[in-house]
């Protein structure tokens, strides 16, 4: 029984990570109605930029500030510095193509991973990195649920990705910029008509949905998860599985996709086959998209013929 | 409305007027005149002379290394005529396209080598291969049918990537019947020892045998492709890409034709891989990975989508290019010479050339002055510089001893000085272009000489970016309207 | 189960007949229990004000929508749900409201392309080009050519080899109809065919409609706004609104219907005419 524990909360803590990255995608879709292929990049990025900041801090070993100090600062230039590059991918590569061919952006996608993969080689270098957590957090305190235990990097996770998805619930649904993304999603015209910005707001979708890539790339590292950059590939491809999952374009559904997906996902590698574990986000990504491609909190798209 | 007279080609006339798009598109500089004469000439030539060129390299000298591209390059374009027919018509974006090579190659790999022991004929497996591969790819079609091109994109792309995954972890597969576990694929290491090819007694054991089959098999693709292009599944397809509703209303059984454009790219692509194996007589999974997929398909795009020597050309330059990188020294004469012919493109006015090369030269020579100055240790000019250009450049670059670390400032300097420059007016570029091109040479020089591959990808990557954004249709692809 | 046309058992089998058609989506009852029928060789043309469901009625004939009730009967099969290739294959074509043609594909290709249906070479014809192959090429070309001759010199010649989004606004719409023409259907779904023409290019594609079924026997559907085509093109006229049929006759009849009125010019219009 507490094995079975113990998986689930490996499940919610992954959970809570690929939510973050279903968010980007989803977001970026229900603005644009077009899936970024390279966002996968930007919590590579954000990963890289968070240990970096350690190492610049002193850590892991002999950290200058308070423990909770750094690692804040390590979200924040991760969120920060992924926003930024985010933006600039969108700007540059994307924005041009805005009026052209559907395939257009895809391909222009490709060329943005491929470069952002081998940018972060050629200026990190080849070395796989990895957080050390255990040498700046005491891995053995942390609460236990009966004979679950859960570490403290664990919980900072969970609670770290339900606070920000928190905000950004807040922020689409009570504020101005939130009302300007939700308009442009439905139509982006309109939107224009209404006096919304529509640049900008795509700017700020973009920001948003990078910055929570980003601090999901941290959140990986902590958890001890290698830094390498290659690490975006399969985290895109499975957070966009959690979004589809839960209905891509639905805030909520990508962070319930999320959540879903990581519990699958822990539990099939608890009790049947680890190798398997990165079957399992293709396989849901198969059967929601052949059985139910709205995914599960998702509207039915109709199209005017 | 009056007709106009059959002999009259006024200005003014219908047929003028509706044709003043192609005219636009024509040109008149240089290279459109050369185009022209080049168009001009019968089919038969324009195909026959490079074929000729093809056949003969061989015969001088016969270097093995360049028999070798040669080989490569033959299965690149068999490759890329088979993305051409899922992509280039139907706009099906398949991003999984590699996993068929891949598939193939293993294929032909289980049917003739020590790893199952089974060492069956060269014909008859290349026929197995075939047919499974198509079978494959016709599997993957069956959910793909009802994805729209994004969706399709990622899934087929999650699919291209799993494939390799499950190659690399299927070397101890537990059957429920077996005691032991079972090496399907050989791992990370993959299968080696592949049997070469051999028909009717004779064996293909030399890189000049594999580089003269592969001259028949993509001639006869060539041939093949061009003909399916005018034919009735071609339109269709085509038609299918432009607009799948309407195409459905004009008895176009578009399900239907999506399964079957991924049926032939997968055969395609599983003769490529059986012959693959084959020549290189092993099979190994790393091959098959991203960076392969996304090379074929700047090969298709550069050229053109859609349009069958545009597919032959990008396959071309995206093979031989990357091997120049190889060797600093023709690197570095490519690197400068597309450079200088870049510029002189932008800038179309030979007045402004000299003038944005000398300022060019000096602010070279000022940054040494700067650097000096600041008093960054660096190397000599013997130290660093190799080939014919090196005492050129070693007077004019200034060589750091800390290269990585300089040469990643540079790096991302230039990165975000070009991405800049694309939102200024011309007349801002062409003052910050002496600046760029030498930060660029700069880069290239301390930095990215010292990474062949990684600069390979970055240009990629870069280049589908800018493609996309400047010229999307390719080379000789037409531009498109669409409506969205 | 009234129609109000010509009872079925006194006329041949109608080239088209929809019995008690409903579609909805969601809430929104598009189709309300809709029976019409249309003879061969008959001009159909259906009228109503924006949203009473004359699109959504040519889709699903068409098969692009499946009816939540009722049948579609061609030339008395039915072909209810029966996919949009097949239907076309089955002899009905259609033009739609916002031009959909294959735009960058020439004028030739877009009519070729249509002919899919009507060929038959398989892959292993075209590449080892057959004689099979090689006929069916000859006998395409004819056809463009004949599809393209109704015409009259609007859409020869050099322009064949035009992309269809260089054509004016007025050849696109021709070009649409002579790419249903291609497919070899015998009943034509003309889907606001003289939307934004010019009063000449109006009298134009009336006349067309008109040669269309004088010549060639196609049975035409039309959903028209324009009155003048209304008048000049119908055997019959329907009015629709809010899915529901709500006149049928001459178009004498219909226009002058106090319902049609009501429904386009609002309550109290009928009395006050």
């Amino acid at each position: 029984m507490e094995y079975f524990g113990e998986q689930l909360v490996n499940g919610v803590v992954m959970g809570g990570v690929y939510a973050l990255i279903a968010l980007g995608y989803t977001l970026i879709y229900g603005v644009l109605q077009f899936l970024n292929l390279a966002h996968g990049e930007l919590y590579m990025m954000g990963a890289f930029f968070g240990f970096f900041t350690m190492t610049a801090l002193g850590g892991p070993s002999a950290s200058a500030v308070p423990v909770a100090v750094m690692i804040g600062i390590m979200f924040i230039v991760a969120m920060g510095g992924g926003a930024l590059l985010g933006v600039a991918v969108e700007r540059f590569a994307y924005r041009p193509l805005r009026n052209s061919s559907r395939l257009a952006p895809l391909i222009s996608a490709l060329g943005v991973s491929l470069f952002l993969q081998n940018a972060a080689l050629l200026l990190f270098g080849a070395r796989v990195r990895l957080y050390d957590t255990g040498q700046f957090i005491d891995l053995r305190s942390g609460i236990s649920i009966g004979r679950i235990r859960i570490d403290p990097t664990e919980m900072m996770v969970v609670i770290g990705a339900l606070l920000l998805m928190a905000g950004l619930w807040l922020m689409v649904n009570r504020t101005r910029l939130g009302r300007a993304m939700r308009a442009v999603a439905v139509d982006q015209d309109a939107a224009v008509m209404n006096g919304i910005d529509v640049d900008r707001t795509v700017v700020w979708t973009f920001a948003i949905a990078s910055g929570l890539a980003g601090a999901a790339g941290v959140m990986s590292g902590l958890l001890l998860y290698p830094v390498d950059q290659y690490m975006g590939v399969f985290a895109g491809l499975k957070g966009f599985s959690a979004a589809v999952l839960g209905g891509i374009g639905s805030i909520p559904g990508a962070m319930l996709g999320g959540f879903l997906l990581g519990i699958t996902e822990a539990l099939v590698t608890g009790y049947l086959n680890p190798t398997y574990a990165d079957f399992i986000a293709f396989l849901i990504l198969i059967l929601v998209l052949l059985i139910r491609p709205r995914g599960i909190l998702g509207r039915p798209a109709i199209a005017k013929v | 409305m009056s007709t106009t007279p059959e002999d009259s080609r006024g200005i003014g006339t219908d047929e003028w007027v509706a044709q003043h798009g192609e005219r636009a598109q024509r040109g008149t500089g240089l290279y459109a005149r050369i185009g022209e004469a080049w168009m001009g000439l019968p089919s038969l030539v324009r195909w026959g002379i490079p074929l000729l060129l093809v056949v003969l390299v061989p015969f001088a000298g016969s270097n093995d290394y360049i028999l070798r591209i040669g080989i490569n390059l033959g299965l690149f374009l068999l490759l890329a005529l088979g993305l051409n027919l899922v992509v280039g018509y139907s706009g099906l974006l398949d991003l999984g396209f590699i996993a068929f090579y891949g598939f193939g190659a293993y294929a032909y790999a289980a049917l003739a080598s020590e790893q199952f022991g089974l060492h069956l004929p060269s014909l008859l497996a290349i026929v197995i291969v075939v047919v499974t591969t198509a079978a494959f790819g016709f599997t993957l079609g069956l959910p793909s049918r009802r994805l729209t091109g994004d969706y399709l994109a990622i899934a087929t792309l999650f699919f291209g990537q799993m494939f390799v995954v499950l190659m690399v972890s299927s070397d101890a597969v537990q059957f429920p019947w077996m005691d032991e576990p079972m090496d399907l694929t050989g791992g990370a290491n993959g299968i080696s020892n592949v049997d070469q090819l051999s028909v009717l007694g004779f064996t293909f054991d030399s890189n000049l045998s594999y580089y003269l089959l592969l001259i028949v098999l993509v001639v006869l693709a060539t041939v093949a492709t061009k003909r399916i292009h005018f034919s009735r599944h071609g339109l269709a397809w085509r038609s299918l890409g432009e607009d799948s509703l309407a195409a459905q209303h004009m008895t176009i059984p578009t399900v239907r034709l999506k399964l079957l454009a991924f049926t032939l790219g997968a055969g395609i692509a599983g003769l490529a891989g059986a012959i693959f194996a084959s020549v290189q007589q092993g099979v190994y999974p790393s091959t098959f990975e991203l960076p392969l997929l996304i090379t074929i398909y700047a090969a298709i795009i550069l050229g053109g989508l859609g349009s069958i020597p545009g597919v032959l050309l990008g396959a071309a330059i995206m093979t031989i290019l990357p091997e120049l990188l190889r060797f600093p020294e023709y690197s570095n004469w490519l690197f400068l010479v597309v450079l200088i012919l870049g510029t002189i493109m932008y800038l179309k006015s030979w007045k402004l050339v000299p003038a944005v090369f000398a300022g060019m030269i000096a602010i070279g020579f000022i940054a040494n002055v700067i650097f000096l100055a600041i008093g960054v240790p660096y190397l000599t000019t013997a130290e660093w510089a190799k080939g014919p250009l090196a005492p050129v450049l070693g007077s004019w670059i200034f060589m750091p001893e800390e290269r990585v670390l300089i040469g990643n400032i540079a790096f991302v300097a230039l990165v975000v000085a070009v991405a800049w420059m694309s939102l200024l007016t011309r007349r801002t570029t062409i003052i910050l272009l002496p600046f760029v091109l030498w930060l660029a040479i700069f880069t290239w020089e301390v930095r990215l000489m010292l990474e062949p591959s990684i600069t390979r990808q970055l240009l990629v990557g870069a280049l589908l970016v800018v493609l996309m954004a400047t010229r999307p249709q390719g080379i000789f692809g037409k531009p498109r309207v669409e409506v969205l | 189960m009234m129609s109000g046309s010509p009872e079925s058992e006194s006329n041949p089998t109608p080239a088209l007949e929809l019995i008690d058609i409903t579609k909805r989506f969601g809430g929104l009852t598009s189709l309300d229990a809709l029976s019409l029928a249309v003879a061969p060789s008959e001009i159909l043309s259906v009228i109503g004000p924006n949203g009473a469901g004359k699109t959504t009625f040519f889709n699903v004939i068409t098969g692009v929508y499946t009816p939540d009730e009722g049948d579609v009967l061609l030339f008395g099969e039915s072909i209810r749900g029966v996919d949009p290739h097949k239907v076309a294959r089955r002899g009905v074509a259609r033009t739609f409201q916002n031009v959909r043609l294959f735009q960058n594909l020439t004028v030739r290709e877009n009519i070729t392309a249509a002919m899919y249906g009507r060929t038959n070479a398989s892959l292993f014809d075209i590449v080892f080009r057959t004689p099979r192959a090689r006929r069916e090429e000859r006998e395409n070309e004819e056809r463009v050519l004949d599809a393209l001759s109704f015409f009259g010199t609007r859409l020869q010649g050099y322009r064949l080899d035009q992309p269809a989004y260089s054509l004016s606004y007025a050849n696109r719409r021709r070009l649409e109809v002579a790419r249903a023409m291609a497919t070899g259907a015998s009943v034509l779904l003309l889907d606001e065919p003289a939307a934004g023409m010019n009063p000449k290019e109006t009298q134009e594609i009336t006349e067309i409609i008109g040669r269309l079924r004088d010549e060639r026997s196609y049975t035409i559907v039309v959903i028209e706004h324009d009155m003048h085509v209304v008048e000049g093109v119908s055997d019959r006229v329907i009015a629709l609104d809010h899915g529901v049929k709500i006149a049928e006759g001459s178009f004498e009849d219909v226009a002058t219907h106090p319902a049609v009125i009501e429904a386009y010019l609002g309550r109290g219009s009928a009395a006050r005419k």
